[in-house]
């Protein structure tokens, strides 16, 4: 099986809960946000048209950062989800610049979410902080990861869970009949960037 | 929309970009000089000694923007795909090779340096991964698919050109330094003209190849009237190509050359082949999303 997701642009609005449940869910943090949100514009007043663009790690089929990586720390496994293995990533950051949609990411030391605040944690960040520790630490790559853990427990990742839009939707890419499937090809869903060959498996439904 | 450029590797690897080229270039000068019957231990000395050591500091530079720098031995991986791993067999192949020539002087091995056929091979081969060493960092940047000003076939061409003439001019300058006749001077600053005129060509074809896609032409415009453009045009154009080609067409025309001129030359020359580096990797901007007719500048490149 190979996991994939659709993101249907026509139901987003923008309203960035992907992006903080995501950080509340994989304890990220200051500065990186796994599901990051992007704002387009084009054209000018009074015919200007804005569309959200919220993105995670793309899954690719052929992932640059795992052809790049020179140590094999990471790696693809059977559902097609691209992990990184934290004991033997040197922190070269080729991945980082290889990859097209920016979901790579390096962090030298834990940062306090609140100016001026040093090493003092509150009690939920001192946790958060353990919690980074103990799954992705610092100085090797780290990325979104389909919120693997949850889908071995049965459960959809975060950001499907808590979209209030229901824009976003998990499932299997290999099964024609399977939801996701089936909405890609009804509603003609597009992979960004796919002159890069890297076979993204998040899909996009068009906004109109 | 404003499409910006990748911020991960800046001066470090830049200055490893520019050391590991320049150590290599001067290797290969080296070596030339000693193949083609120069009097050692002049030139051929200054080159291999200079070989080795610049790129075993360009290395440490490398290492040290490693996130985690301790762990840089697992680098030797996984050489099918990446050219980090590549590249780390070559120049490791080539700090080797450039540390055995240069134990070549030491006793007792100074008699494998007198014969000369197993010095002459031992050359040949490190001028081999010299070579490596000089273009695969090309190679390395122009593998990375979102970043169209690094994806050309001119990079490693660019790299090569500028680590050769480098490599000469850090000759020069320990050479200028040591004493070293001046008909030999004379004959590294005929080729290094060759070499510079060389790089002022492959720079313009280079730019030239920036036409193609949005952000290559976003590059062109960054480093040629954007926020890099006075490290190009002072350091690049100003210091790396036109002072150093003018001091040495003086030099070489002039009845008598003057050290310092020489010194100064060389100098602006090994810091503009520095801050080329600087600018290329300061100039690769990333491609946009693209979804429908929008366009999404990455913000956190």
């Amino acid at each position: 099986m190979r996991y994939g997701f659709v993101i249907d642009l026509k139901k987003c609005y923008g309203c960035y809960t992907c992006t903080v449940v995501c950080k509340a869910a994989n304890h990220t943090p200051k500065g990186v946000d796994f599901a990051k949100c992007y704002q387009g514009e084009i054209g000018t007043y009074p015919s200007a048209l804005r569309q959200m663009l919220p993105t995670l790690c793309m899954q690719c089929a052929e992932p640059e950062c795992l052809a790049v990586c020179p140590t094999g720390a990471t790696v693809q496994d059977e559902n097609g989800i691209v992990t990184v293995d934290r004991d033997l990533c040197m922190g070269c950051k080729y991945c980082m610049v290889a990859c097209p949609y920016g979901q790579r990411h390096i962090v030298p030391e834990w940062e306090n979410y609140y100016p001026g605040a040093g090493d003092d944690l509150d009690q939920y960040q001192a946790y958060a902080k353990a919690t980074w520790e103990e799954k992705n630490g610092y100085g090797v790559a780290t990325k979104c990861d389909f919120c693997r853990e949850r889908l071995k427990q049965g459960r959809q990742p975060a950001c499907v869970e808590a979209c209030p839009a229901k824009a976003r939707y998990i499932g299997d890419l290999d099964d024609p009949e399977s939801e996701i499937s089936m909405l890609i090809r009804r509603e003609r869903g597009f992979q960004l960037n796919p002159e890069f060959g890297t076979d993204p498996s998040v899909y996009y439904l068009p906004a109109r | 929309m404003i499409l910006r450029a990748q911020s991960k590797w800046s001066w470090s690897i830049a200055a490893y970009l520019f050391l590991a080229g320049m150590g290599a270039g001067a290797y290969v000068t080296g070596v030339v000089a000693d193949l083609a019957g120069w009097e050692r231990p002049s030139i051929p000395a200054i080159g291999v000694c200079l070989g080795f050591p610049s790129v075993l500091i360009g290395c440490m530079f490398l290492v040290l923007d490693l996130g985690s720098p301790a762990n840089f031995w697992r680098a030797w991986r996984k050489p099918q795909t990446s050219w980090i791993a590549r590249g780390t067999i070559i120049i490791s192949i080539f700090m080797i090779l450039g540390a055995i020539h240069l134990g070549l002087w030491v006793w007792p091995f100074h008699i494998l340096d007198q014969a000369a056929d197993c010095r002459y091979l031992l050359s040949i081969l490190g001028a081999l991964f010299a070579f490596g060493t000089m273009i695969y960092t090309g190679i390395l940047l122009g593998a990375l698919r979102p970043i169209a000003f690094w994806s050309t076939a001119m990079l490693p061409l660019l790299f090569l050109v500028s680590a050769l003439s480098t490599g000469v001019m850090a000759v020069i300058l320990i050479g200028t330094l040591a004493g070293v006749a001046e008909e030999a001077i004379r004959v590294l600053e005929k080729a290094d003209i060759l070499l510079i005129a060389l790089e002022m060509f492959v720079l313009l074809f280079y730019f030239q190849a920036t036409h193609r896609v949005p952000e290559s032409r976003a590059s062109a415009r960054l480093v040629l009237a954007g926020t890099v453009a006075p490290s190009f045009w002072i350091g690049v154009v100003c210091l790396g190509l036109l002072i150093p080609l003018g001091l040495e067409l003086a030099s070489v025309t002039a009845a008598e050359g003057s050290g310092a001129t020489t010194v100064l030359g060389t100098l602006c020359g090994l810091a503009g082949g520095l801050l080329l580096r600087e600018v290329i990797l300061r100039g690769g901007v990333l491609a946009p999303l693209k979804a429908g007719r929008f366009e999404y500048a990455l913000t956190n490149p």
